[in-house]
């Protein structure tokens, strides 16, 4: 029998975090992932001489308040040392039509309010007390990671708090008079998050704008199978196991419905306490079904899944500054209005490309260039019926759309260039990831189920005994920063349960 | 600034609804088992086309000659596959072999259509390869009825429209035909579209297996040609010689962009590249299948070992560790097979990563040209060992073969 104090499912972020956390303390940990690599997201591929980023756009670095977790110090806790680049510009923002606009945003917390104001004249000091907010809700947030949520004691010294945090990023923009304009240039990024700004949390928000006013964005210089196999060799080092191939195919839980261990390669696995960055609908898919208690369920059938993407990667034989590409990251866009963007999000809405040469000049062969498109979609976005025998077809379709179309924006010629292609979609996601529709995000930050309020009754995820989340769908929503902070948090939390010895 | 036109217009008690709103909603949940995985629409149809094995099952068999069989396959019903993935002409599958009592895997190209596999239809052709044990075996001792565990379609030699010319020149080499055997049927069946013009190199015209039957498709479908080229006899209406750059020059559009794609032996990839270069073609016009297996690393000029010793060879797989013997000139990968350690491969040729295995000590070579790793592989220490070579004793980490 094969026993451990802590078993992770799953060597996505989340997953490797949790377990360098565990294994850092001494505790017997086993990680267990069903490919033949880590990361899950995090990851690359090669294809001819290109090798690809699968999924990043650049990490959020830094936290906003000394006492908030960050990858920069998650990193150094476990000893993780992965150099960094940093991006000179946040992003430029293209916006078609009548109301359109073509900006660029700087980082940094005086050059964000610069770009902002340059763009959009007078509204500077309205833009600079929205982003201001992130200091009462870092020290809200401070307050509740300690203590907990104690509304009186909320109310009291955090009233600012208290006022947003029900309330969405449209809402509280509106509150602070910041023009049409400055607020759709301010929400360029809810598609890092999922929703709209009529409907995304302006706390979640913030906090993500804020710490990417304050320090400019960053990425790993080899891609992030980098970052994942940096964690790996952490996590060996403190002695943890990582086993590939080992696809967790059964939760076992004692008599009390505690969880006990798991099967993979159809071996028995035990230990003291679960860790699944794997989502909760694949573990309960996976459990018996009596030992679920109501209330998890209840939760997970209320839930909708989150983001999913089209993705095409392109190896262009033609140097970035032969195209005519200056940016880094640039979204395009239909429309202003980000609940536009979003309802045409299959139908050029908004849409992101990357070219990481501009961060990372040598990330292909000289004369060449990546370009990275992200095209947001949605459960049921997909087409219900597509067989097998038109996928293909279906695949290229979309993607000839889209490279048109960036073409046309941007008045460059990528077409000719394509020495790779490569076409994802969420069937891919499903495929690799093995989430239900093929979902990134996890669950849909929608307005009942976003991050604050998951946060706020983190109890009703966590019901059954020794069983714990981290990871793109637990209480901090999706993202690579989002994902690793969980995967610290809730190794935090079995830490505490094994030292207790409970 | 205003007083209504901040946050001071929220009321603090709207916190609240924070709770309320989120415990109602999952109130509103449905006290039942959550939906099955395979309901959602892209997790059927990514199981569909990237099943994790396909039980097969040999339903005829033809022969081409002695040394030359066509595997016809039907889905194996019985082992629990219900029907065969579709895939992309020009991709390969990977056959799994019980040879005296140990388990060894080779890609083959898959030979009938896309379209075959709605059929029940999926075929493979095997040449006899000297000192082959997997193609000896096969051809030795499959009949019909045998049954076979594959892998589901990979690879990527396959025709992207938004990547290729309109017209493919293709080039093949003896058994590297039966990619092309798949193109052809697959344009005259509509799921390509390209004109395939097929230079086919064959010693003599008894070699050039599937030479009538895609010389029949063209018949009735223009977007495909088929030149055989013989370097051992001369007969009317073939080509006489190699596959040479005047050659190619006399098939291809004369106005318009074209690709080339490769398929056949190193020796046929040796002569053709130097060729190809002399037509001042883009890079991304010329695409190989697999390269292959991987031989005489003492050949290139950066390598620095002693071809002639053998190494210690540790292996931990799924808890257990072994240690065996491994010649400088033997693939980590082939050393492990040949002692019947079962370890993972698909491409055996360094490009899909499927073998992806952490080296834990030692020193190893890795020939450039098979070098398919990530940059953070190298710099953390991970090889792919159907192409890398022992430089010293070496401890390797091989993940299992998944179950089922």
């Amino acid at each position: 029998m094969k026993t451990y104090d802590v078993i992770v499912v799953g060597a996505g972020n989340g997953g490797l975090v949790a377990a360098t956390s565990t294994a850092k303390e001494g505790f017997r940990t086993l990680l267990l992932e069903k490919h033949n690599l880590p990361g899950g997201c995090a990851t690359s591929f090669v294809r001819g001489r290109f090798e690809f980023e699968a999924a990043l756009h650049e990490l959020c670095n830094r936290a906003t308040s000394p006492k908030q977790e960050s990858i920069d110090k998650i990193f150094k806790r476990l000893g993780v040392d992965v150099p960094l680049v940093y991006e000179t510009a946040l992003f430029r923002a293209i916006v078609k039509g009548e109301n359109g606009y073509d900006v660029v945003m700087r980082p940094g917390y005086d050059g964000f309010l610069d770009s902002i104001e340059a763009a959009v004249p007078g509204c500077r000091d309205k833009v600079k007390a929205f982003i201001d907010l992130i200091g009462v809700l870092d020290g809200a947030q401070d307050y509740i990671d300690e203590k907990g949520i104690n509304p009186l004691a909320l109310y009291n010294q955090y009233g600012d708090f208290m006022r947003i945090a029900a309330h969405s990023t449209k809402d509280v923009m509106e509150a602070f008079g910041i023009p049409e304009k400055a607020q759709s240039i301010l929400g360029t990024y809810w598609g890092y998050l999922g929703p709209p700004i009529d409907d995304l949390n302006a706390l979640h928000y913030i906090s993500l704008l804020a710490a990417f006013a304050n320090t400019p964005p960053a990425m790993p210089y080899h891609r992030s199978h980098e970052l994942s196999l940096a964690l790996v060799k952490a996590l060996q080092g403190y002695g943890g196991e990582i086993q590939y191939n080992s696809e967790v195919t059964q939760f076992l839980y004692d008599e009390k419905g505690a969880a006990i261990g798991v099967i993979a390669n159809g071996d028995a696995y035990y230990a003291k306490k679960i860790i699944s960055n794997i989502i909760p609908h694949n573990v309960f898919n996976r459990s018996d079904e009596k030992v679920i208690p109501t209330a998890a369920k209840k939760l997970a059938n209320a839930r909708k899944f989150g983001m999913t993407f089209v993705t095409l990667y392109l190896g262009l034989d033609c140097s970035m500054e032969d195209l005519g590409i200056n940016d880094y990251s640039v979204f395009i866009s239909s429309d202003p209005d980000s609940r536009v963007q979003f309802n045409q999000r299959n139908n050029f809405g908004m849409y992101v490309v990357n070219c990481l040469n501009k961060a990372l000049p040598d990330s292909s062969p000289e004369g060449t260039c990546t370009l990275f498109f992200t095209i947001p979609y949605m459960p049921g976005d997909f087409p219900e019926n597509l067989a097998p025998q038109d996928y293909k077809k279906f695949k290229n379709e979309i993607a000839e759309k889209y490279i048109r179309d960036y073409e046309q924006t941007m008045g460059v010629c990528v077409m000719d260039h394509i020495e790779e292609i490569v076409i994802a979609t969420p069937v891919t996601f499903a495929r690799y990831l093995g989430t239900p529709e093929g979902a990134i995000y996890g669950y849909a930050s929608e307005t009942w189920d976003n991050v604050v309020s998951r946060s706020a009754l983190k109890d009703l995820e966590n019901k059954i005994p020794n069983l714990f989340f981290c990871g793109g769908h637990a209480a901090r929503g999706d993202g690579y920063p989002s994902a690793y902070i969980t995967g610290a948090m809730t190794a935090n939390d079995v830490i505490k349960e094994l030292r207790r010895g409970k | 600034m205003d007083k209504k036109r901040n946050v001071e217009q929220f009321s603090r008690a709207d916190f609240v609804k924070i709770l309320t709103n989120r415990l109602k909603a999952v109130a509103g949940g449905k006290n039942a088992p959550v939906s099955d995985l395979y309901s959602h629409t892209p997790n059927k149809l990514a199981a569909a086309l990237h099943p994790a094995v396909q039980h097969l099952k040999v339903k005829e068999i033809i022969e081409h000659n002695p040394d030359m069989k066509s595997f016809l396959f039907a889905p194996d019903t019985a082992a629990g596959t219900k029907s065969l993935a579709w895939f992309s002409a020009g991709q390969y599958i990977v056959i799994a072999l019980p040879v005296n009592g140990k388990l060894i895997s080779r890609p083959y190209s898959i030979a009938s259509s896309p379209r075959d596999t709605l059929n029940g239809t999926l075929r493979i052709t095997v040449k006899r390869v000297d000192g082959g044990i997997a193609s000896g075996y096969m051809l030795d001792n499959w009949t019909v009825g045998t049954t076979v565990i594959a892998s589901a379609p990979l690879g990527d030699f396959t025709y992207e429209p938004l990547r290729d010319a309109k017209t493919v020149i293709g080039i093949a080499g003896g058994s590297g035909i039966t990619p092309f055997r798949a193109f052809a049927k697959a344009i005259t069946e509509g799921d390509e579209d390209f004109s395939l013009i097929l230079l086919y190199g064959s010693r003599t015209m008894a070699d050039a297996v599937f030479s009538d039957e895609i010389t029949e498709m063209a018949k009735t479908c223009p977007k495909i040609k088929l030149v055989n080229v013989l370097s051992e006899e001369k007969v009317k209406g073939c080509e006489n010689g190699f596959i040479t750059a005047k050659l190619i020059r006399k098939y291809a559009p004369k106005d318009e962009a074209y690709s080339i794609f490769l398929c056949g032996p190193q020796a046929m990839y040796d002569f053709a590249d130097k060729e190809i270069e002399t037509l001042g073609i883009r890079r991304k016009f010329v695409r190989h299948e697999l390269f292959g297996e991987y031989f005489h690393p003492e050949r290139n000029a950066d390598y620095s070992g002693d071809i002639t010793k053998t190494y210690r060879l540790t292996v931990r797989i799924a808890g257990n560790e072994r240690t065996i013997d491994c010649p400088a000139d033997t693939s980590l990968l082939r050393a492990m097979e040949a002692a019947g350690i079962n370890a993972p491969s698909d491409c055996r040729s360094g490009r899909c990563g499927w073998c992806h295995s952490q080296l834990i000590s030692g020193e190893v070579y890795v020939p450039q040209s098979v070098d398919g790793r990530r940059i953070a592989d190298k710099i953390y220490g991970y090889v792919h060992p159907c192409c890398t070579f022992p430089l010293s004793d070496v401890t390797l980490d091989v993940p299992p073969i998944p179950y089922g």
